[in-house]
């Protein structure tokens, strides 16, 4: 066995390379495409529960009409949803904690941990708008005592009080709490608490798809040469590399 | 737009709630209501200072007055709202939950079930969820009809929030077997496991309620088990594989783990057992609640189990558990979690054991004996208790530490009780060798504490606290042992071994034991006349324990091996001479005893009485036969137990011997 690997090597060093690598050609990868059968109501459940997640209500409803599939969800509640992401994004935090407890009370009191990002994000508003007075006494006054309930908390707080000690908050070390990033952040995780209170998955399933295809090919990327999916967008199949 | 801070300040909206006075009308009631609610929401600072301004009463009463004035739209939103605001109260709370109940919004916000509004439905389910998930929280009585048709109505209903608020009551209200069963007669399972096929929220609340349901109980556990030929456990076991929602996943383990406690023959051992070790051990990773409660049924599940421990270690739990305690920010419920289930792994295996010795995992635990909360500390306790189970690991590592011995000695005085139990049965272990840690017990003062705690009022403390001192005693040297004994004094030893509790009796006979080994310390057993001595023989003729009469044999066969004054003392106890010998003499009672170790103790004794190098030989052996002591002794060459039957003729040998010499 090892002579046979050693002429081989002396005549061909790059076929032994991918001696161990099985190549599939093009033809063969197709063939085998076509074999798995997807059917078409499950493709669109999938971009269905894309939609309704996301909370893309218009589209949803243009959807359901087009192609017959009926979200897992009653559409009216993606607009109060939204309704709710909306007010936070553009940074009505006090708007968005009413229709959370409109929607439904139980959220902001069973998860202390998102009721204190949103004062959180109340007081970053604040900062932001230069209420420094205001700013601090909402600190005071409904965001210390969360602190005290709870160490990470305090952390947090301490950090956003830190904001108020520079003029130039946007340089500043704790510049990245006024970035819209932090809205968005804050908009997601109240996102996902309202999903799970509508007994709804929190995620969408077709990034998860994504995240698996990836994993899978770079799984197979060590055992064989195939025709691979490197543009996620047009999903188009590049031939092996042999 | 940002928004502002400029609340209106909750005494100003207190007082223009309720009805009359001062109070608001149409939608300026309303508008306060949902002002307070928002307020209270997640809030308990604000929650606290409404109740001391007393608007819960007045919001019940205006949930009072707007469902008893008919269904107009208005009256729904207020409803709505009021509805909203007292759940809320009665969240997170405890005197919010109180406050509610006292103000009689339960009716209310029953009757408001029927609603011909949805919304009105769902607040008035989610605020009794909330209620009723308070251990406050009244109990519904199952065994009566009414109230049992009433559940059934609940979770009958097409509203989710109803159904869940159903089976929140049942697991509220279910503790008692008749309770269960009641439950269980009525068909409540085959309706629980019907609408596992719901949402998720619905799926956890019906888990929550079947565990509280089949808990503890043979019988429904074995009913719930059978439902559909099984179909309802092979459908918790597919919810244990859901990856897609932990919070699901860990409760349909609680409750296989409930039915597998109360009906192991349902629960085929192994297979499932050994699946529910990997889902615990994977979901240990979960944030928040599960995560925090997942140790603990790990630690159910597992509990006595050696099979299910060797599992356990092969999917890397130890690790993991230790991988958690590295954690900066760990909350004490999960840190309590971690060393229950740390402490149940190392009590049978050493290879957990090892794992656990590692200074950078012992130095945690030994922190965590410092911990605030009650529970964490005595969690430590139990931890180190069976890490020192191993020989190996006493010598080894920071258990040695003077440190270590300091804190534990600290504890003694701990205000809770269970904490110093744990640490007293810790350094059971601890102190069993080495020389150096004694004396640092010794000059700790740490011996004074337990001598006080061996007199105290609670018979569990002056157990451990007696087993301690025995443990110390062991193997101890003269001079320390001189030294526990002048702080112990013979007479609370006396008092010891005539302690009413027998378990207590017996460790003490076992410190007497590890007292006089190997040295002159038997002087004691005679001092202050005979007062130990009298003890010790008073509880071998009374005692119907064998623990006691076992180790006080030891006791006695330790004096036999002394002189001839005490061998024919020791005689004279165990065979009296003709006179007082109505009785069966106390050496026949143990001989024939069912009991291997108290023929052994007793046999050993007679090993001693009858040593060919002793001078009054033939007076004992002669004794010996006519007490028919010799006969019994031969009728026991084949006794069961290989070593009464090496001492027997042992025995036998010696008083041939002799015999034989004399002849």
């Amino acid at each position: 066995m090892s002579h046979f690997y050693y002429l081989l090597g002396h005549f061909n060093p790059v076929e032994t390379v991918t001696m161990s690598k099985k190549v599939i050609t093009r033809e063969e990868w197709e063939k085998k495409l076509k074999d798995v059968n997807i059917r078409k109501e499950d493709m669109n459940k999938l971009v269905m529960n894309f939609l309704v997640t996301e909370g893309y209500v218009e589209a949803a409803e243009k959807f359901r009409i087009e192609s017959g599939t009926e979200p897992d969800i009653d559409l009216a509640t993606i607009t109060d949803r939204m309704a709710v992401k909306k007010a936070l994004q553009s940074g009505n935090v006090e708007d968005a904690i009413e229709k959370v407890n409109d929607l439904n009370p139980m959220i902001l009191d069973t998860n202390p941990q998102l009721y204190f990002h949103l004062q959180q994000q109340r007081m970053i508003e604040l900062i932001r708008c230069g209420k420094v007075e205001e700013a601090l006494e909402f600190a005071q006054e409904e965001l210390a005592p969360r602190g005290e309930e709870n160490q990470s908390f305090l952390e947090e707080l301490e950090r956003t009080v830190a904001l108020l000690a520079f003029d130039d908050i946007k340089n500043c070390p704790y510049g990245d709490l006024l970035d819209v990033s932090q809205r968005l952040k804050t908009a997601s995780e109240l996102n996902a608490a309202i999903l799970t209170s509508q007994s709804h998955e929190k995620d969408p399933k077709l990034p998860s798809l994504l995240k698996m295809l990836i994993w899978a090919q770079n799984q197979l990327d060590e055992k064989a040469a195939y025709p691979r999916i490197t543009n996620f967008t047009t999903a188009a199949l590049e031939d092996p590399a042999v | 737009m940002p928004s502002s801070v400029v609340r209106t300040r909750p005494e100003d909206l207190a007082a223009r709630l309720g009805v009359g006075g001062a109070a608001e009308q149409g939608d300026a009631l309303l508008r306060v209501v949902r002002e307070v609610k928002n307020q209270i929401i997640g809030n308990k600072t604000k929650k606290l200072r409404y109740l001391h301004l007393g608007a819960v009463p007045k919001i019940v009463s205006v949930l009072a007055a707007a469902s008893q004035g008919g269904a107009g739209h208005g009256d729904a939103a207020v409803i709505v709202q009021a509805a909203a605001a007292i759940g809320s109260f009665a969240c997170g709370v405890e005197d919010g939950v109180r406050a509610v109940l006292d103000s009689g919004a339960l009716p209310h916000l029953t009757s408001i079930l029927s609603h011909p509004e949805e919304k009105v439905v769902d607040a008035g389910a989610r605020s009794l969820k909330m209620i009723f998930q308070s251990k406050l929280a009244p109990k519904y009585d199952v065994l009566q009809e009414k109230n049992l048709k009433f559940i059934f109505s609940l979770l009958d209903s097409d509203n989710e929030n109803v159904t869940e608020l159903a089976a929140c009551i049942i697991a509220h209200s279910c503790e008692r077997s008749e309770e269960q069963k009641a439950l269980c007669d009525a068909g409540v399972l085959q309706k629980l496991v019907s609408l596992l096929g719901g949402s998720s929220n619905q799926k956890d609340a019906c888990l929550n309620s079947i565990e509280a349901v089949v808990k503890y109980n043979p019988e429904v556990s074995s009913k719930f088990a059978c439902i559909d030929y099984g179909k309802a456990l092979k459908a918790l076991t597919n919810l244990i594989l859901d990856r897609r929602h932990p919070h699901t996943r860990f409760l349909a383990c609680k409750c296989l783990i409930a039915v597998g406690q109360a009906s192991p023959c349902h629960v085929e051992e192994l297979q499932i057992k050994s699946k529910l070790v990997l889902v615990l051990v994977e979901l240990l990773e979960e944030p928040g609640r599960v995560g925090d409660e997942v140790p603990f049924s790990l630690k159910t599940l597992i509990e006595d189990n050696e099979e299910l421990h060797k599992q356990a270690l092969s999917v890397n739990a130890v690790e993991k558990l230790c991988s958690f305690l590295h954690m900066s920010s760990i909350n004490e419920r999960r840190l309590q979690g971690l060393l229950i289930a740390l402490a149940e792994l190392s009590s049978k295996l050493e290879e957990c054991r090892c794992q656990l010795i590692s200074p950078q995992v012992l130095s945690l635990i030994i922190d965590a004996l410092k911990h605030d909360r009650t529970d964490v500390r005595v969690a430590a306790c139990y931890c180190i208790r069976n890490i020192t189970r191993s020989l190996k690991n006493i010598s080894a590592g920071c258990l040695s530490s003077e440190a270590v011995i300091v804190q534990f000695v600290q504890l003694l005085d701990d205000p809770s009780k269970l904490v110093q139990i744990a640490a007293l049965s810790a350094l059971c272990n601890i102190v069993v060798n080495g020389a150096t840690r004694k004396s640092v017990l010794i000059r700790s003062e740490g011996v004074s504490r337990l001598v006080q705690l061996s007199k105290s009022m609670d018979s569990a403390l002056r157990y451990v606290s007696v087993q301690v001192l025995r443990n110390l005693l062991f193997l101890a040297d003269i001079t320390d042992k001189e030294c526990i004994l002048k702080e112990l004094t013979l007479s609370t030893l006396a008092s010891l071994v005539y302690d009413s509790d027998c378990s207590i009796q017996e460790q003490a006979l076992a410190l007497l034991n590890n007292l006089m080994d190997g040295c002159d310390s038997i002087k004691h057993l005679f001092a202050e006349d005979n007062m130990i001595l009298d003890a010790i023989m008073r509880q071998l003729k009374n005692s119907s324990s064998v623990g006691v009469c076992i180790q006080g044999m030891f006791v006695l066969c330790n004096i036999a091996a002394r002189s001839e004054l005490e061998k024919d003392s020791v005689m004279n106890f165990l065979v009296p001479s003709h006179e007082d010998s109505c009785n069966r003499s106390l050496a026949i009672k143990f001989l024939q005893s069912k009991e291997n170790s108290l023929r052994v103790a007793c046999l050993w004794c007679l090993v001693n009485l009858t040593n060919p190098n002793s001078g009054g030989l033939s007076r004992r052996v002669t004794r010996l036969r006519d007490a028919g002591i010799i006969f019994q002794l031969k009728s026991m060459l084949n006794d069961p137990c290989l070593d009464c039957k090496l001492r027997v003729r042992m025995i036998l040998e010696q008083c041939t011997e002799f015999e034989t010499t004399q002849g």
